[in-house]
């Protein structure tokens, strides 16, 4: 499985990258969209997210999504974050 | 502004090879892919898409004439978003350099669609432009020859790359149904077995 650009966040990132990949052909490819690795998706992403930030790459890829979007960035709505944070809390 | 277009067919249904592209890498045929994170992603509640926002990091490999016009950094970076329709059974993927695009961007589009003449089959289409920037329009022939050039053998071994994916894959396939089936055919012989000794 691919490394992330985190070195910190590879672990978490391939943690994620083999739920994922089980939920796409096991259950998306069979017709079911129910989300299964919405958790460990947000805590891989809080870490990618600090390292694009100490990296200076958001801004870059703030631009890019201006120019070209990505519908329904989850990023923008904080609702999903913010459900994963409350459980933590 | 250069064009690049390029068709393949995968000996693997739409499913297998959406299902490796996602782990396409690391390979041994694209070692300058040195990370690949999600950015985002979602199933579109209404349509049931799935898309995915990935951010690529690569080391550049050009000459050292190249990488001066290009400013000089050795770590290049790609968007790419895509969308997967399970209904209809389409990938699009687009992929927009981040990096340098003010002298150079090479936008790129790939495809991959069921074969309509053998379902067991996938269909590949990529397409790339490749533009360079007015900053570099004394060169700017010879930079995208040049890329155009890079394009070309980098998809060539990428497709490669991604058939050993393939390949891999299939063969863990294989060997968990060997297993299967040598634990059935264990579970046969000691029952068997077990007749036997009835």
């Amino acid at each position: 499985m691919s490394s992330s650009i985190g070195e910190k966040c590879t672990k978490i990132k391939q943690e994620y990258d083999g739920c994922f990949n089980n939920w796409y052909s096991e259950k998306f490819l069979k017709g079911d969209a129910t989300p299964q690795c919405d958790d460990l998706f947000f805590k891989y992403k809080e870490c990618l997210m600090q390292t694009l930030e100490e990296k200076k790459l958001d801004t870059l890829i703030a631009d890019a999504r201006k120019d070209n979007p990505f519908p329904n960035a989850s990023s923008s709505s904080s609702s999903s974050k913010s459900e994963s944070s409350s459980k933590k809390e | 502004m250069k064009f690049f277009e390029a068709t393949h067919r995968f000996n693997h249904s739409w499913a297998e090879v959406t299902a490796a592209n996602w782990m396409k890498y690391p390979n041994e045929q694209c070692p300058h892919v040195i990370a690949v994170d999600v950015l985002d992603r979602h199933v579109d509640p209404e349509t049931g898409v799935l898309r995915t926002e990935r951010l690529l990091t690569c080391n550049q490999n050009a000459p050292a004439l190249v990488l001066k016009f290009l400013g000089g950094s050795t770590l290049s970076y790609v968007r790419e978003t895509s969308e997967l329709d399970p209904k209809t059974k389409k990938l699009t993927m687009k992929t927009q350099n981040l990096s340098m695009c003010n002298v150079l961007t090479i936008n790129e589009t790939i495809t991959y669609t069921v074969n309509p003449q053998d379902e067991t089959s996938t269909m590949f289409k990529q397409e790339a432009q490749i533009l360079a920037g007015s900053a570099l329009s004394r060169f700017s022939s010879y930079i995208e020859d040049f890329c155009l050039t890079r394009f070309r053998d980098n998809a060539a071994v990428g497709r490669a790359g991604f058939e050993m994916v393939l390949e891999k894959l299939n063969k863990a396939r294989q060997e968990a149904s060997q297993q299967l089936v040598s634990a059935t055919a264990s579970a046969a012989v000691s029952a068997t077995a077990g007749s036997m000794t009835l």
